[in-house]
């Protein structure tokens, strides 16, 4: 008698478990994993996006080729559009692989997408370590293209963002969060890489620079360069020198970059930048001595900080502050009101750069 | 053997302080801090340090007056009984609501992150099948099963906050804008909540039963520094990943920073899942412990063994208020009583220590 | 008569041999002479001893040719020391008391041809040979494994109906008597009816007698049971089965081989975080793939996810039903070959693991990385050394997987966390089973 009540208890406890639980179980088949959005302006609509879903179709043999469905909807909000594109596939939409977050041309440059930035980040399923990146002319376009070395959609995208694949100093990927700290955090602005769809295959190495709401600046591939040095990401690049008649390339190993920001009394505001390049002589037109190599580092050193003078000139023309000096001011000084003091000070503030080369090996031979 | 036996076991009372280290994530400390990083928790958490230690010192060296002796096996020979019970029934209320927060809370990230579709009473349903599985076992096989857990999770975790740490994006200069504000006068909501860092040791109410020997004093070095570390890392790494500014705009700061961290190499891409995975048996061993605190509290208000029926009734109490509050409770009302409660605990933690140092002074002397 | 220092020598023998069963004591007469034998009679040959002592004693007249006889004997020789004769005594050979003479004669009976070989335990390196079925050959082969005095034998009955004799042996010097106390205690209380093996006696341990972890470790090696003695532990022989039971066991012991103190310290370390991760792989594998496959895809790779997809297209019933299909096919896979004849047990496993498992896979019945994980586990499985805990792991993985179905990813952990909160509960003699502070073979 004890023993049945005791298995009885036993039995409604696991039926209630059975009921309660086995939701959210839904086979990996039977979903449908989107693996990138794009998101434009609709054209020639009462609606305001063009919402495009990357989705993969999974391979059933190793040896059938990358394949996709792209789905394209128009709605007033990103939620909506994905609401209207899940009655047009048939399996349950899975964001949870989605990795590449494109952001059509026209869109960034309008004023105003806070909604669309923060959907992403408002939902669970969205990965925060998603890249996000302006697509030229439009998100869709991007898309579209499909390399032919791609052997699951995307896949080029990601291994260009992700650097697994190729490293060059002309892409500053940007993770979702950083986008959205950069979007709040006063003292330093959002940086997008530019990503341009060609017929087969895509081409990244331009930036966008942001202010806190919309795309302001497009920086040069060489600006690019210089940008990526200021924020330390991305070592492996080459620089370019010209002494009379010689002209040189240096394959650098190493670029490290220290700013301060100096105030001092009734002068006028600095920040003084130091930056350091160890590298490797790569190609020259004539033999340069190894006794001479001094010199030519000192050349090189003096056409780096130039350009990269004019290139912080050039950002903070534009009023923007992608590297954060903003922040660094803020971090640095004790008093509330330092943002406010920043403010006034960065439009006039005077940039000052010391650039040390060194070029530690000349390859094979002199 | 007396001198192994000393240093092992206060290996156990390192394990109980670094649980609750641990498990303030869950607890909303860090969402609390963060939010007040403007206000006062930067001074909050320097002014909660030095309390936190002061609280841990004078209590264990009060309880390792009465080596392997629990507060039940202690006050039993008392003659104030009626008062005894009436002391247990309050406190117990304390270890109960510590550890239905933390499982509250978590199911809550659990239903957010792991299994959106799944209703919260189902998750609720596993976890008090393990904790009760657990409350009931020992207390010398609890602390096992704490330090198989904690050995098991310890990588994990520590992989996790390295990969943090040397992560290119981590921006410094925002955890500085916040470190500026040392100066402002602290909230006391802050230093409730950094304090909760330390107070792991008030388990020793049930768990002394296994310090054996004397506390050294390396072992309060210890937390001192593991709790400066972790206080460092709860409240400021978020703030590094999303700024100053931003941080406080995140639910749980810290399980969308592990979102960020990326691991490039390793079969688990996202670190999330590690950090939710290591979270799950952190939860489950640190509501256990705190629960298995207030059942032997509770087991300590009648005299002798109890009875079948009686175990199933205090089993039978903690689940009914475990389903109402999972029912009542959403995430943002969670977070708000949260605040009050930790306010509540540190007062009534002084309360606690004042009390028992003086009572255990006069008895002992 | 014998002189005093003949009786002092004897009785001290006797004393320090201590009352083993096993020890023999025997005096001999005829009109003018007296003789005392003194031997362990499982390992010395009697017949050997009859023919060369006994028999010649009798037919001597005189005492001096007996004496002569005794002293030109080859296999004869004369006392030395006591610690000596203790040792050869342990060894199989007899003590002789005649007259005031001390003389060992070496009757030590070889047993090799009568063991089996190793087939569950097996090591690459190390002694080959286990036990033989019968008692005492057993105790002989341990004691000449473990020549000590301080190892002591007792026996008892268990066993209503089929009365079998059953042996405990300890060394006191390193058991701790508590336990012994224990051990012999449930022995007298163990509820059975025919005791045919050690193996038995694992439901009983349990009140209620529904075991699914092994507290004890039953193992056919008398190298294992030699080193395990020195170790303090308590062996239990049991008429007529080639396996010792070991107590208490933890459950170190049970994931030990004797091949960690057959290799050099580096390798035998790789050896136990093999096994130990086996030991995880088995068990959680399947249910760790059902969470995954059908409640967070995102946790792999997104190159894995797809693949997983694209082998999944196509299968007709949810992951789970995938699982127990193929492990209920290992499962009987495994059974089968147990039970087929040793020259066709290769074959099926060829046939039923490849064969079956390309086939389901190309029919659609199941994913290919389903087929590798089902191997996995089976394979991770075996790996564990004592058998009877890799069958306790053949059932576990059935409840995670229950949990993973029921709760995605939270189950397989917590289910992991149960299932080792359940092992802490565990304790063997009163050693706890998860004890980190326990016996290592080889170590004391």
């Amino acid at each position: 008698m004890r023993l049945t009540s005791k298995w009885k208890l036993s039995f409604n406890i696991f039926l209630t478990f059975m009921l309660l639980s086995g939701c959210g179980f839904k086979d990996i088949d039977k979903r449908f994993f989107v693996v990138s959005i794009g998101v434009d302006l609709a054209k020639n609509s009462s609606k305001k996006y063009l919402v495009s879903l990357k989705f993969a179709v999974p391979k059933t043999t190793r040896e059938s080729p990358a394949e996709y469905q792209i789905v394209s909807e128009e709605a007033n909000s990103i939620s909506e559009a994905v609401r209207i594109i899940k009655t047009k596939v048939d399996k349950e939409i899975d964001f949870s692989h989605t990795k590449v977050i494109l952001l059509g041309e026209e869109l960034v440059k309008r004023r105003g997408n806070a909604g669309v930035n923060y959907w992403f980040v408002r939902r669970r399923d969205v990965q925060s370590i998603a890249w996000i990146a302006v697509g030229k002319p439009s998100a869709l376009a991007v898309l579209k293209v499909k390399p032919t070395s791609e052997y699951f959609p995307s896949n080029a995208l990601f291994l260009a963002l992700g650097k697994d694949g190729s490293e060059t100093p002309y892409v500053i990927s940007e993770f979702m969060y950083d986008f959205k700290f950069r979007a709040i955090e006063r003292g330093i602005d959002p940086v997008l890489p530019i990503i341009k769809a060609k017929k087969d295959f895509l081409e990244i190495n331009t930036v966008g620079l942001f202010n806190k709401s919309k795309m302001l600046l497009e920086l040069q591939p060489e600006e690019t360069k210089m940008l990526n040095f200021f924020l330390n990401r991305e070592e492996k690049s080459s620089l370019w020198g010209k002494k009379g008649q010689t002209n040189m390339i240096v394959n650098t190993e190493k670029v490290k970059s220290k700013y301060k920001i100096y105030t001092p009394k009734g002068k006028r505001p600095y920040i003084q930048f130091d930056v350091s390049v160890d590298g490797v002589l790569e190609e020259t037109t004539k033999r340069i001595a190894n006794k001479q190599l001094s010199k030519y580092e000192k050349v090189i050193g003096k056409q780096f900080s130039k350009e990269a003078l004019r290139v912080l000139r050039k950002i903070q023309k534009a009023g923007l502050d992608p590297v954060g000096f903003g922040l660094r001011y803020r971090s640095r000084h004790f008093n509330d009101n330092d943002w406010k003091e920043w403010q006034r000070i960065y439009p006039t503030i005077d940039f000052k750069v010391h650039t040390k080369v060194q070029i530690s090996d000349t390859g094979l031979i002199e | 053997m007396n001198d192994r036996g000393g240093r092992l076991l206060n290996r156990y009372f390192l394990y109980l302080v670094l649980l609750n280290m641990f498990v303030n994530v869950i607890i909303f400390v860090p969402k609390i801090l963060i939010e007040y990083r403007y206000e006062g928790a930067v001074m909050g958490v320097v002014i909660a340090v030095p309390i936190g230690m002061a609280l841990t010192y004078l209590y264990s060296t009060a309880m390792n007056q009465f080596p392997e002796q629990g507060l039940p096996e202690i006050v039993e020979q008392g003659k104030h009984r009626k008062l005894t019970i009436l002391f247990f029934g309050t406190i117990q209320f304390m270890w109960f609501t510590a550890g239905l927060i933390t499982l509250i809370g978590f199911i809550d990230i659990l239903s957010r992150f792991v299994n959106p579709e799944m209703p919260k009473l189902g998750l609720l349903g596993i976890y008090l099948a393990g904790i009760f599985l657990i409350i009931q076992l020992p207390t010398q096989r609890i602390m096992y099963f704490l330090e198989i857990v904690l050995l098991i999770n310890i990588p994990l975790i520590s992989l996790i906050i390295f990969k943090a740490f040397i992560n290119e994006y981590l921006s410094w200069d925002s955890i500085l804008e916040v470190g500026t504000h040392i100066f402002t006068r602290p909230s006391l909501k802050a230093v409730a909540a950094a304090t909760y860092c330390f107070s792991g040791y008030m388990n020793l109410i049930i768990f002394n039963r296994l310090i054996r020997g004397k506390l050294k004093i390396w072992n309060f070095t210890a937390i001192l520094f593991l709790g400066l570390f972790n206080l460092f890392t709860t409240f400021l790494i978020p703030i590094g990943f999303h700024g100053s500014d931003g941080a406080q705009e995140y639910l749980y700061p810290w399980i969308s920073t592990s979102d960020s961290l990326r691991l490039v190499y390793s079969p688990i891409e996202r670190a999330i899942f590690l950090f939710l995975m290591f979270y799950m048996s952190i939860t489950l061993v640190s509501v256990s412990v705190h629960w298995h605190v207030a059942y032997e509290l509770i087991k300590g208000m009648f005299k002798g063994k109890i009875s079948k029926k009686k175990n199933g009734l205090i089993l039978g109490y903690f689940t009914v208020l475990a389903v109402l509050g999972v029912i009542y409770f959403n995430s943002l009302l969670l977070n708000r009583l949260t605040v009050y409660w930790m306010i509540f605990r540190l007062g009534v933690e002084i309360v606690i220590v004042a009390g028992f140092v003086l009572w255990a002074r006069r008895r002992t002397t | 008569m014998p002189s005093n220092k003949v009786i002092a020598i004897r009785e001290s023998l006797k004393s320090k041999l201590q009352p083993s069963e096993d020890l023999v004591f025997k005096e001999k007469f005829t009109k003018e002479k007296y003789l005392e034998v003194l031997y362990i009679k499982t390992i010395s040959d009697e017949v050997v001893l009859h023919e060369n002592v006994v028999k010649p004693f009798f037919e001597t007249d005189s005492p001096e040719d007996f004496l002569n006889y005794l002293q030109s004997h080859a296999q004869i020789k004369a006392y030395e020391n006591e610690q000596k004769a203790i040792d050869d005594v342990l060894r199989g050979e007899a003590v002789l008391f005649y007259q005031d003479h001390v003389f060992l004669f070496d009757c030590k009976v070889d047993r090799n041809n009568a063991v089996l070989d190793t087939t569950v335990e097996t090591t690459i390196q190390g002694p080959q040979s286990g036990f033989s079925e019968s008692l005492p050959v057993n105790l002989g082969l341990i004691r000449h494994r473990y020549p000590h005095t301080s190892l002591m034998v007792e026996s008892t009955e268990v066993g209503r109906l089929s009365k079998t004799k059953v042996m405990i042996l300890h060394d006191s010097k390193f058991a701790d008597p508590v336990t012994v106390k224990r051990i012999k205690k449930f022995l007298g209380e163990v509820n059975i009816d025919m005791l045919e093996t050690g193996e038995q006696l694992f439901d009983s341990l349990k009140k209620s007698n529904r075991a699914l972890f092994p507290l004890m470790l039953v193992t056919e090696r008398p190298d294992r049971v030699a080193v395990n003695l020195s170790n303090g532990k308590v062996i239990i022989l049991v008429q007529g089965s080639p396996y010792a039971v070991i107590l208490p066991t933890v459950m170190k012991d049970l994931m030990s081989s004797m091949e960690d103190i057959y290799q050099s310290y580096w390798i035998a370390k790789f050896l136990q975080l093999l096994r130990y991760t086996a030991f995880n792989v088995s068990m959680i594998l399947p249910g760790l793939y059902v969470a995954i496959s059908s409640y967070n895809p995102e946790v792999f790779r997104v190159q894995l996810a797809l693949s997983i997809a694209g082998s999944r297209t196509g299968i007709p019933y949810p992951s789970f039903v995938e699982v127990l299909l193929m492990l209920f096919m290992m499962e009987l896979l495994i059974e089968a070959s147990i039970r087929l004849p040793k020259a066709i047990g290769p074959t099926a496993t060829t046939v039923g693991g490849l064969i079956l498992g390309q086939a389901a896979a190309e029919a659609g019945l199941a994913s290919n990385i389903m087929t590798v994980i089902v191997s996995f586990v089976a394979i991770s499985n075996f790996v564990i050394p004592i058998n009877a805990f890799s069958f306790t792991i053949r059932v576990l993985k059935y409840f995670i997987l229950l949990l993973s179905t029921l709760f995605g990813l939270v189950g397989v952990v917590l289910g992991f966390f149960m299932i080792i909160a359940y092992m802490v509960k565990l304790d063997s003699f009163g050693e706890a089973f998860l004890s980190a502070l326990q016996s290592k073979p080889g170590k004391q």
